[in-house]
């Protein structure tokens, strides 16, 4: 963590435990996934003063849940958008994208004001808000974000709840 | 012989993993993912859809189809395609630095930006511009939106184009994920309904621009251009005062849009025709279109005179193959059935000719104007001045 010379004050401690938060929470790596919160930071090591700059860099040892998708895992999402091609739903940070190749081929795409995928009986419906249960088959991680490539299309996967229904 | 045995084992249950791995195809590629089955694809084949997601590219199998499919729902729905374009067409735009002392006084009525539907006059501060929707506009689309699936086509950029759909589409219900612009297009300078997911033999489009459309010609109903601001005026070369400075605009009832939708109506109508009898998924409205325009100026046949430039051959003229597209005889030697004379002089012996044998004489903007208003338009209302070189 890098830091500069003229934040150093008493509350310095606190300033790196803020920055650390700030820098890191939200971030993304291939190996760990999605940082979502640091939990608790273990250790501030020796702070190195970096040549010719007012630039501190401290080694920060910290816990934090990450959240990273793997492939087969079975997820629950929030469809976000849905087009001919199939829809866009969020699990958490996550972007997962379902094809039409892989919504059962009973479903059709309905479009309108508010596009969804309908059975032809019309009992079961995608649309946006609609929580699906999906798998991911594909993931691909770069620097701010995680996409996947998820399926409805096997036993127990699909729509969770119905924004439309009532009880 | 058992370790053999085994090894062939674990041979055909790996070479039969990379078979299913292998037989996929790889319709479409998102995010660097196939979205068949997931893998990893560095192909950069096939057509690029950035305006459905900023990394999607799909193969032409899988445009075609999606486009078949996608036809057979709208049909169903009793839906046709419609491409619309943006600047001059549905709107007009201008840079706040290019507002002239005339048009000041719009400053002040713009609407919000936050209640697009109550105005048509819009400030958009960050794109430093001005917005005016084409009188009608609303009506237009919401009336359109029942018998056509419709898409923005622009060759602005996107952050404009996503701005302007928002104005027109406030509640995101008629664009969503449907707005094209610049950088989606395959060809430079050109549109093309390659990134259209729908059969070219359902788009009709609706532009004031005919040479970006090179390739579509028949599927284009060219619109009279809406010049509203100065800039706009001055853009194409007119030296008059544009709407705004004088305070006036396009009827609203009488105007392009309220025209070119009774139009679209009435194609559409004659496509879903039950008693045509064939199959709606062989019909093509390509043909609807040339048959509605062939009866605009059906009956007429025109002789032309002082119109062309001497020695262009006549039959390649663009006015020569508008009154044709909208179904008038042309011919180059007057004859008893000649009906119309076009000409941009009075003075002309076929000019003479026509008053004397009591048949028409209208100037060539009788032709544009049946090709705008898709009606044949009074005579009289475009007379042939008599030119001040005469003998």
């Amino acid at each position: 963590m890098q830091f500069h010379l003229r934040h150093f004050d008493r509350d310095l401690c606190d300033k790196l435990v803020a920055k650390l938060m700030k820098d890191v929470e939200g971030t993304c790596s291939g190996r760990h996934g999605f940082v979502v919160a640091i939990t608790g930071v273990e250790h501030v090591g020796k702070g190195l003063i970096r040549d010719g700059t007012g630039f501190v860099t401290f080694p920060v040892k910290y816990q934090c849940v990450v959240f990273r998708p793997f492939k087969g895992e079975i997820l629950e999402a929030v469809v976000t958008m849905v087009n001919k091609m199939g829809f866009f739903a969020e699990a958490g940070p996550v972007q997962i994208f379902v094809s039409n190749h892989l919504i059962p081929d009973d479903m059709e795409f309905q479009s309108g004001d508010m596009p969804n995928y309908t059975t032809s009986d019309g009992s079961v419906k995608i649309q946006k808000d609609s929580e699906v249960r999906l798998k991911i088959i594909g993931t691909r991680v770069d620097a701010t974000e995680i996409f996947c490539i998820g399926t409805i299309k096997d036993d127990f996967l699909g729509v969770i709840s119905d924004p439309g229904a009532t009880f | 012989m058992d370790e053999l045995r085994r090894t062939l084992s674990e041979l055909k249950h790996l070479r039969r993993a990379s078979i299913e791995k292998d037989m996929c195809t790889h319709p479409g590629v998102i995010g660097g993912l196939c979205i068949r089955c997931g893998q990893k694809v560095d192909d950069q084949s096939g057509v690029a859809f950035g305006y459905i997601h900023k990394d999607l590219r799909l193969g032409n199998d899988e445009v075609a189809r999606i486009r078949k499919r996608d036809f057979k729902n709208l049909l169903r729905q009793k839906k046709l395609y419609l491409v619309l374009d943006l600047d001059h067409t549905l709107l007009n735009s201008t840079r706040l630095l290019d507002i002239t002392p005339e048009e000041e006084y719009l400053r002040s009525q713009t609407h919000a930006l936050q209640e697009p539907l109550k105005g048509s006059l819009f400030r958009l501060d960050y794109l430093h511009m001005l917005t005016k929707l084409r009188p009608f506009v609303r009506t237009f689309l919401k009336e359109a939106s029942n018998l056509f699936e419709m898409y923005i086509y622009t060759m602005g950029e996107r952050a404009y184009a996503m701005e302007m759909a928002k104005l027109l589409d406030p509640e995101n219900v008629h664009f969503n994920s449907k707005v094209i612009a610049q950088g989606d297009c395959t060809q430079r300078h050109q549109k093309g309904l390659d990134v259209v997911l729908g059969h070219e033999s359902a788009v009709l489009i609706l532009d004031d621009t005919e040479p970006v459309w090179v390739k579509h010609k028949d599927n284009l109903i060219l619109m009279e251009r809406y010049n509203f601001f100065a800039s706009s005026c001055r853009q194409f070369g007119f030296n008059c005062k544009s709407l705004s400075e004088l305070k006036s605009d396009e009827s609203e009832a009488d105007g392009a849009l309220a025209t070119v939708l009774e139009v679209l109506k009435q194609i559409h109508g004659m496509f879903f025709d039950q008693k045509l009898g064939d199959n709606l998924v062989d019909r093509d409205v390509r043909k609807v279109l040339k048959t509605v325009r062939m009866e605009v100026l059906k009956g007429c046949k025109l002789v032309f005179s002082r119109v062309f430039p001497t020695k262009f051959q006549a039959e390649k003229h663009q006015l020569w193959k508008m009154a044709e597209q909208l179904g008038a005889l042309c011919t180059t030697e007057l004859d008893p059935s000649v009906t119309h004379v076009v000409s941009t002089d009075a003075g002309t012996e076929k000019s003479h000719w026509a008053v004397r044998e009591k048949r028409f004489l209208v100037h060539p903007r009788w032709i544009e104007a049946a090709n705008y208003l898709w009606q044949k338009q009074p005579e009289e209302n475009f007379p042939v001045k008599q030119t001040k070189s005469q003998l």
